[in-house]
Parts: structure tokens; C-alpha cells; sequence
């Protein structure tokens, strides 16, 4: 049987069929031993259309069926960015569609009047920034709106490490231990990863294996951000040392046991304009709401 | 050989280079980064490319 893929770090070529089982039950064990799902949830799953999104929709979709009680809902957000979200949004729906999966789709319209297109404007080099705090605002809406009692990203190992690095870079210790699915029951809804140990060319294959992957193009603004830098640097690192990636992981939690006794995290208020829980007077979202004159 | 990059441009090798990754490598891809199909079926960076195999190189979008 021919090898579909060869993992660097263990030495071990997997045809296709394993490849498959192995992924899907190396979730399973990271949302078991992580104690991501319990009997009861109500997952909803960001679903962007893309790679990562789509495995995560359909792994949880043949996974939770282990712990009791649950159900999934996919909830996609459409930025508004032309010439790239149509596709993606068109790609979720089809999945949706396939799995028999609970969707619901919001928009950047619908939280504050505008696309993503037309508010970056003059601040492209903002992009990111500015598209990562309305989508989580825009998640965190839909998942209130399908009483959701989690949100599952499709976050992989790839992004996590390329997040400690970043972190790292830009000097943020706060930000390198700050876990929005952790100890904040009751004020914000859980971020949960199930991915987050899958690497993301395993993700990839795991969907070709299987006619699933979605063939889309890149985000437009990618490359105004850091991590587009990083992700180049650190693939190329990862590739002649194979388990950095994995190192800077276990870094982080090393960086998280050291800093247990030591009070780096902010505490939590209420945003005074919309209620939100946020770290300071008001809330990023509505930070950035004032400073786009909205 | 021929190959489709992921731009859909078509090169051809008169030689196979040996493996997928000296073909990567060659190329100037990272093998973490594509990829790589032969005949429509997936294929991994240690296989042996024959000279009248067909390649495509698929680029593994960031973002998901």
C-alpha cells in the first residue's frame, strides 16, 4: 500500500486508511485528555469553508457520537471580503449540506453595519487586527443566538506554535498565556481546539485522502500580517529540525506553570458599552467600533 | 515528468530528480507546505518519482 504521508518527528510513513483512523482518534484523545466535551454540550463549530474548519466539522461530526448528549451547529461569519469569502461561505454550505449539520451564518453587516472591505480602507495593514476582533464578536453573538455551551476552532498545531513564536516576538507574556477557553466559565462562551496537536499538512492530507479538500484561495490580507512571516520561517525551521513546532508548544506550557502563582493576567470587567467581558473599560470590540467612527 | 504547480503552470523534467522531497526541493517548495499528487492519488515526500510519472503540487492554504 502506498504511503500518504510521512510524519518527520516519529519516522513513520501511513497509507491512507490510517491516516484517516490516526488523525480522527488523535482528536478524540486530545478532546478527552484536555476534557474539551462533556456529555451535554452543544458544540458549535466555526466553520469557515476552509481546510481546517472543514476537517474539524467532519471529525467532530463521526467523533461526538462518544459523548453522550451532544450536538454540533456550524456557524460561519462572512467578513464581506470580495473575490474570497463567497467561495468559502458557498464551501461551508455544501459541507453543511452533505453532513446534515445545524448552520447559521452572520455577518460583519449584521454587527456593525459595514464589510471588511470597506472599513480597512487605508488600515489594510490593519487587517488582521481589525477581522480577529469582529469575528470573534460575531462568533460569540451566533453561539449565544444557537445556545451553544462551546465554540470549536479549527486552530492546528502549525497555528499554535506560529502563535507562541509571534507572542514571543512581539514581547507579549499576557497574550502567550492568555486562554479564552480557561478559567472563565460563566463570562465568556469556551474556546475549544480540538485540532490543536494535528499538524496542519496532516489535515490537509487527511481531507485528500478523502475527496473533502477544499481547493480555495488564500485570504487577500494575508499578507499584511506577522504571521504570514512567521509561518514561512518557522515551516522552514521545523523542516530541517523536525519537533520545533512541538517545542514551542511545550514551552508555553512550561511558561503557564511558572507563571501559576504569578498574577500576568488581567481581571475581568464588564465593557460599559455593550456588557461584554473584557479586561478593561470597554471591550476591543467596541475599542474598535470608536475608532472606525461606527 | 510532467508537473502542475500550484499556480497551474506546467513544467517538464526530462529526469525524475529521484524523490518528491528532491523535487520540492528543487522547485523551491518546503514539503510541509504543498502537497503532492501523482496520477490523482496522494503521495508522500519519500516516494520514488518514475520519468513519465504526472505531478501536481497543491499549496496548503494558511487559515481554516
Amino acid at each position: 500500500m502506498t504511503a500518504v504521508l510521512y510524519q518527520p518527528s516519529t519516522h513513520r510513513h501511513l497509507c491512507a486508511t490510517h491516516l484517516v483512523s490516526e488523525v480522527e482518534q488523535h482528536v478524540a484523545e486530545t478532546i478527552a485528555a484536555k476534557n474539551l466535551i462533556q456529555a451535554g454540550d452543544r458544540i458549535a463549530v466555526a466553520l469557515s469553508g476552509g481546510k481546517d474548519s472543514t476537517a474539524l466539522l467532519v471529525i467532530l461530526s463521526r467523533i461526538l457520537p462518544a459523548w453522550p448528549d451532544t450536538s454540533l451547529v456550524a456557524i460561519t461569519v462572512d467578513e464581506g471580503i470580495a473575490g474570497y469569502r463567497a467561495d468559502t461561505v458557498r464551501a461551508a454550505e455544501s459541507l453543511t449540506k452533505r453532513l446534515g449539520t445545524e448552520h447559521h451564518l452572520i455577518s460583519f453587516r449584521d454587527i456593525i453595519g459595514e464589510d471588511l472591505d470597506a472599513l480597512l480602507k487605508g488600515r489594510e495593514t490593519r487587517a488582521c487586527t481589525v477581522c480577529g476582533i469582529m469575528r470573534r464578536k460575531a462568533l460569540a453573538q451566533a453561539a449565544q443566538q444557537t445556545n451553544a455551551s462551546a465554540i470549536a476552532t479549527g486552530h492546528n498545531l502549525d497555528d499554535e506554535a506560529q502563535s507562541v513564536l509571534m507572542n514571543a516576538l512581539r514581547g507579549d507574556l499576557p497574550r502567550i498565556l492568555r486562554d479564552t477557553g480557561a478559567g472563565q466559565s460563566g463570562a465568556f462562551i469556551p474556546r475549544i481546539k480540538p485540532l490543536s496537536a494535528i499538524p496542519e499538512k496532516e489535515i490537509a492530507s487527511y481531507l485528500f485522502v478523502q475527496d473533502i479538500f477544499p481547493v480555495l484561495p488564500e485570504c487577500p490580507y494575508t499578507k499584511y500580517a506577522l504571521r504570514a512571516e512567521v509561518r514561512s520561517m518557522l515551516s522552514e525551521i521545523e523542516y530541517h529540525q523536525p519537533g520545533t513546532m512541538q517545542n514551542l508548544i511545550l514551552s508555553k506550557k512550561t511558561i503557564e506553570t511558572c507563571c501559576a502563582e504569578t498574577p500576568v493576567m488581567e481581571h475581568l470587567h464588564r465593557c460599559r458599552e455593550c456588557g461584554d467581558p473584557c479586561s478593561g473599560d470597554l471591550c476591543q470590540f467596541c475599542q474598535l467600533r470608536h475608532s472606525l467612527g461606527k | 515528468m510532467k508537473i502542475i504547480l500550484p499556480d497551474q503552470e506546467m513544467r517538464t523534467l526530462e529526469r525524475s530528480p529521484g524523490t518528491v522531497e528532491a523535487l520540492l526541493r528543487a522547485l523551491g517548495f518546503n514539503p510541509l507546505e504543498v502537497i503532492v499528487s501523482r496520477n490523482g492519488t496522494l503521495i508522500s515526500e519519500t516516494t520514488s518519482l518514475m520519468d513519465d510519472d504526472e505531478i501536481r503540487i497543491i499549496r496548503i492554504a494558511h487559515g481554516g
